[in-house]
């Protein structure tokens, strides 16, 4: 080491105090609600002042679900919408995973993995409900907006431009136009490349 | 980290109050004032992405790379460089009784004027400088705050010492 180094080592910074950490986490389900209005509240704000958007809105949160606007977008794979979704399941252990019943409650086959319970609707469009797993989402390019699914059930309708999608354990994958909403302790979301923004709420809502 | 991976927020907040001064530290030679809401936002990012962390892997660098990003971004939006005021500690004392075997190595205005001259760099070589020294970063965590390879905080550290004898001197 050089007498600089030393010299540089030696230097007794007199840091300012450290402010201790408030940390408001998102508690996987009581509690989420206040989270969640919180960020409403901030997003609104943000659209009300369009100049503070880049500072605040490079983040979303629903339910389960994190959106995240990044320069540029992370490697990711192409894989068919219904590649990789898991085991095949039965209603009840479905319902055990999501700590309610998967709806609709007439669909086809269901998939579960890692807490996410999945099937094909016709389109095809993936719906996925998830109770306690999380998801995050990256997007570049393209628009992320809050929309009302029903009256107080808000929603986040991610389109225009592939983003990519991580769900735990798998590498991750670009993903088509996404609506995500949440009720009752479950995050709802329905994916499609063509979905198209009526036809999501109009499927959200038939769901509700 | 078993227990805060699986969702333990009281497990996480422990986990954090441990990394708190070096995340603020890193943090503040990046954001400046802006520092503590670069921490929040960081801790709570690494909270939604704890489930991806790698069990095993070295945690501090991978949270060093979180916040700094952070930090990153919101300098970028206030889009300013961080006014920093680094003083070397004891400095304006009367009569300096810091004269310790570590903090004799230079005198008391030397430090200061050392500091300055660290401050006075362009922020690629004060940073790499004030991890390595300062905050005593490995290789390794440097890189990740920094958002860079390892080879580069090599090739950085070198030519920022340069610069700062040449600044010094």
């Amino acid at each position: 080491m050089t007498d600089l180094e030393r010299a540089l080592r030696a230097l007794d910074v007199d840091w300012p105090s450290t402010p201790d950490v408030r940390l408001e986490l998102a508690p996987r389900r009581r509690g989420r609600l206040v989270v969640a209005v919180a960020f409403v509240a901030a997003v609104a704000a943000a659209f009300a002042v369009p100049q503070s958007r880049s500072a605040i809105l490079d983040f979303f949160h629903l339910g389960g679900v994190s959106v995240e606007q990044v320069e540029t977008l992370p490697p990711a794979q192409e894989r068919p919408l219904a590649a990789g979704l898991g085991a095949v399941v039965e209603d009840a252990e479905a319902t055990r995973v999501l700590g309610a019943a998967f709806l609709p409650r007439r669909h086809s086959t269901l998939y579960e993995r890692d807490g996410f319970v999945s099937t094909v609707l016709r389109g095809p469009v993936l719906l996925s409900e998830f109770g306690s797993a999380y998801l995050i989402k990256k997007f570049a390019t393209g628009t992320v907006e809050w929309v009302e699914v029903a009256p107080g059930v808000r929603g986040l309708w991610i389109a225009g431009a592939p983003h990519v999608v991580f769900f735990p354990d798998t590498s991750p994958r670009l993903a088509g136009n996404v609506l995500v909403w949440e009720q009752g302790g479950v995050t709802f979301r329905l994916e499609g490349t063509g979905l198209a923004r009526q036809s999501a709420l109009n499927l959200a809502r038939e769901l509700l | 980290m078993r227990r805060a991976q699986r969702g333990d927020e009281r497990a996480f907040t422990e986990l954090m109050r441990m990394h708190q001064d070096i995340a603020f530290r890193v943090a503040y030679l990046v954001a400046g004032t802006e520092a503590e809401e670069a921490v929040q936002d960081g801790f709570l990012k690494a909270w939604r992405a704890l489930w991806r962390f790698r069990t095993g892997a070295p945690f501090r660098p991978w949270l060093l790379r979180i916040v700094a990003n952070e930090a990153r971004n919101r300098r970028r939006a206030a889009g300013r460089r961080a006014a920093l005021v680094l003083r070397a500690a004891g400095e304006g004392v009367s009569g300096d009784a810091a004269s310790s075997p570590e903090t004799a190595v230079l005198a008391a205005e030397d430090r200061a004027r050392l500091l300055d001259a660290l401050e006075q760099l362009p922020d690629d070589a004060r940073l790499v400088l004030a991890y390595r020294y300062l905050l005593d970063l490995s290789e390794a965590e440097t890189a990740a705050a920094l958002g860079v390879r390892r080879g580069t905080v090599k090739s950085r550290t070198s030519r920022a010492l340069e610069r700062l004898r040449e600044a010094y001197d």
